[in-house]
């Protein structure tokens, strides 16, 4: 399959240089009325009902970890 | 000789004072030299409340009072000082109440229409706000249609002002520790009407003669705004016209336009002006413009309905509450379009110098003297047709006196809970973490909510600017909302580029994730987006487990009308430092006053302040940050330790 997210070669700490993955915004910036918004990025309702159980975990889904459901309860 | 207040900040500001005073036109800000604050209102000791007064009790001036005084000081029936303070303090967070309740009800009845197929001019934008209630609210998703499901959600919400048992539906979204406080001082709201009108009711002569007993319904009122009216109007609202996300517009005078036909909308809803931001872009009716003369049709707001359109449209913003009349003295202004709240009556008087039409659109606030032509959410765009049409007709009208100040700035608007969220964390793993962690690194310093309004008392947008950019510089990031957020939008404040003034933390985070250092997250009544950010940052993890455990604080430091009373009270009694500027309405009452600077702290978490220096302001806000940090444990920076496998075998057997 071809890569196509870019790399970029970076030195590191006891190896010469490593590929890491490179930028993986758009170039440019946005225009129009469009500008800034992102909610249509998620287009069925399939995925915004599962974007909620990622991005707002903390109501509705069991998967996280924050001061009400610690890995470690104190 | 005492030196003269400047009047405001604001270049455009001044020019216009210069051209109203020159006019002959009368202005707030000339006004309020006239008519100096009454000393006895202002400080709360003044009960109007039965036919045998007004009562006047006020403090002795320039002294300490006596005993013999103090025992002195009631009022006909006896009510003491102290009840008197109080009952004038719950009566104006009841107004407040009322007022964002009395727009919530109307956004849930618009929105029920919208569902029913009754209000053809408006649909839902954001079906994923509308999932969310729905999960929240256990309304049934299934393969039902949008429509179907935001019946359901309107239905619940609705319910809520009606409401005389139980509590309101997203009380449950605070703290789970902020819930038990609540439920154990007895202050979880049932309805919100049912609390406004027992907050009336208390305050009547005869009746709750106990402050701390008051001060405690106060608390429980205004929490029916925060989480209850304000939160259902944005809630609902973000469905039908969609969630702010971030949107690049323009603020000030200068945003007026010589050559074409200048609308501005005004006031607090923002069903019509919605609606006008989409006709006024129609062909026909710049075609109409144009055979009346002008180049087209030039939109732009006001006050916190213009928050509103900046943040879901990008319509520009003429100015904050004190520029008004000042839009009018321009003599560009074909039509103010005004719904409710904080429209001053003054208008009509300054229009009469002008070519100005003050159209009044809400059958809940009428004006003397105004042309009114009723908005009917049923026929939204003929509504918004006919207000645009009588712009128009208005344009050859205008007079040779016209002067638009050239003070426009950029700005950067729309920054919402979800945005917020999306923003730190990305696409697949939403979050606050990021936040959180450089909270807790120190890089950033805590959070404040700097909000609220404009008042003549004070210089215009000095207080707010200047404590931002102190605030900012000792790196603590602001959210903003109202005519704060337009304040700091004039003087630059909500760019990316204001991060220069920042310090270097907050700085090296703001450029990281490319927002501003101050956050404009709506108005008004989106001031519960604020409460939702701090509980996304408690539940989070880090920062404690109650919103009274974040380095954070809220100031509304050129407050004037009685909604901030109910927004500051809303913030106190979720846990908040709140501190007012400008004046204090219970300084008559030493007891009440410290109940409520002192006192609350021990039942709520949070309490408020008073100061009228900015610079005073944010040393308050930083030392409480500070303080809480310190609490938390993280004051000072820690040197980090790798733990190998047998430091953990260590600390497991412990």
């Amino acid at each position: 399959m071809v890569n196509k997210n870019k790399v970029e070669m970076k030195s590191a700490p006891g190896r010469d240089k490593v590929e890491v993955l490179g930028e993986t915004f758009e170039p440019g910036k946005p225009e129009g009325e469009e500008m800034g918004k992102w909610r249509q990025k998620l287009e069925s309702r399939q995925e915004k009902l599962k974007y909620l159980e990622t991005g707002e975990r903390y109501y509705y889904s069991k998967d996280w970890y924050g001061s009400e459901k610690r890995k470690n309860p104190a | 000789m005492a030196e003269e207040k400047k009047l405001s900040i604001d270049p455009a500001t001044l020019e216009m004072i210069e051209k109203a005073n020159s006019e002959g036109v009368s202005t707030a800000f000339a006004r309020a030299e006239v008519m100096r604050p009454c000393p006895i209102g202002a400080e709360g000791s003044c009960c109007s409340n039965c036919a045998m007064g007004p009562c006047r009790v006020p403090l002795p001036r320039g002294r300490t009072e006596t005993p013999e005084e103090k025992k002195k000081r009631r009022g006909v029936c006896g009510a003491t000082v102290e009840t008197i303070a109080a009952r004038n303090f719950v009566r104006k967070i009841a107004a407040g109440t009322a007022s964002h309740g009395d727009h919530g009800r109307e956004v849930a009845k618009v929105f029920l229409e919208m569902a029913r197929g009754e209000a053809p001019g408006f649909e839902i934008k954001d079906e994923q706000k509308l999932l969310q209630l729905a999960l929240e609210l256990g309304v049934n998703i299934g393969n039902r249609s949008n429509k179907e499901i935001a019946i359901d959600v309107g239905k619940i919400l609705e319910a809520d002002f009606s409401r005389q048992e139980g509590e309101l539906v997203f009380l449950k979204r605070a703290p789970i520790k902020r819930q038990e406080i609540w439920k154990k001082l007895g202050v979880l709201p049932r309805g919100i009407d049912r609390e406004v009108s027992e907050a009336l009711h208390r305050t009547h002569m005869g009746c709750d003669q106990d402050y701390k007993d008051l001060l405690l319904h106060g608390a429980k009122t205004a929490l029916a705004d925060g989480w209850g009216g304000s939160m259902i109007a944005t809630e609902l609202q973000d469905i039908m016209f969609g969630t702010p996300a971030p949107v690049a517009s323009q603020i000030n005078l200068g945003v007026l336009k010589i050559d074409e036909v200048n609308i501005i909308v005004h006031g607090h809803e923002p069903y019509l002006a919605e609606t006008l931001a989409v006709v006024a872009q129609m062909p026909e009716m710049i075609e109409y413009a144009k055979s009346n003369g002008a180049k087209g049709i030039n939109l732009a707001g006001m006050c916190c309905t213009a928050n509103e359109i900046l943040m879901r449209h990008g319509v520009p913003i003429a100015g904050n509450f004190l520029q008004q009349e000042l839009a009018v003295v321009t003599g560009a202004v074909e039509a103010m379009v005004v719904d409710v709240q904080c429209i001053m009556q003054g208008l009509v008087e300054a229009a009469s110098c002008f070519h100005t039409k003050i159209i009044t659109t809400d059958r809940r606030a009428k004006i003397e003297g105004a042309t009114h032509m009723e908005f009917d959410e049923h026929h939204a765009v003929e509504s918004a047709k006919a207000v645009i049409k009588a712009a128009i007709d208005n344009f050859p009208n205008r007079r040779q006196n016209v002067r638009i100040p050239d003070y426009k700035t950029d700005i950067i608007a729309g920054f919402s809970h979800e945005t917020i969220n999306y923003l730190l964390g990305g696409l697949f793993r939403a979050s606050y973490r990021p936040l959180n962690d450089n909270i807790i690194n120190g890089r950033i310093r805590g959070v404040a909510g700097v909000v609220g309004c404009n008042n003549a008392r004070v210089t215009h947008d000095d207080v707010h600017v200047t404590l931002v950019k102190e605030l900012i510089k000792n790196d603590v990031l602001v959210l903003e909302t109202g005519c704060a957020a337009m304040a700091c939008g004039k003087a630059g404040l909500l760019v990316p580029e204001a991060a220069a003034l920042a310090g270097p933390g907050l700085r090296s985070v703001c450029e990281a994730v490319g927002i501003p250092p101050v956050l404009h997250l709506g108005a008004c009544i989106d001031n519960s987006r604020i409460l939702i950010a701090a509980t996304a940052m408690v539940k989070d993890g880090g920062l404690g487990d109650d919103i009274s455990d974040l380095p954070a604080a809220g100031v509304a430091p050129e407050w004037m009308s009685e909604k901030a009373v109910a927004i500051g009270q809303y913030f106190v009694s979720s846990g908040v430092y709140t501190i007012f500027g400008a004046s204090w309405p219970t300084e008559g009452s030493k007891e009440v006053t410290d109940f409520l600077f002192k006192e609350m702290e021990n039942l709520y978490g949070g309490m408020w302040g008073f100061e009228t220096d900015p610079l005073k302001i944010a040393k308050m806000v930083i030392d409480h940050i500070d303080k809480k940090r310190k609490a938390l444990g993280i004051d000072k920076a820690r040197e980090r330790v790798l733990y190998d496998m047998a430091m953990r075998r260590e600390l497991e057997a412990v």
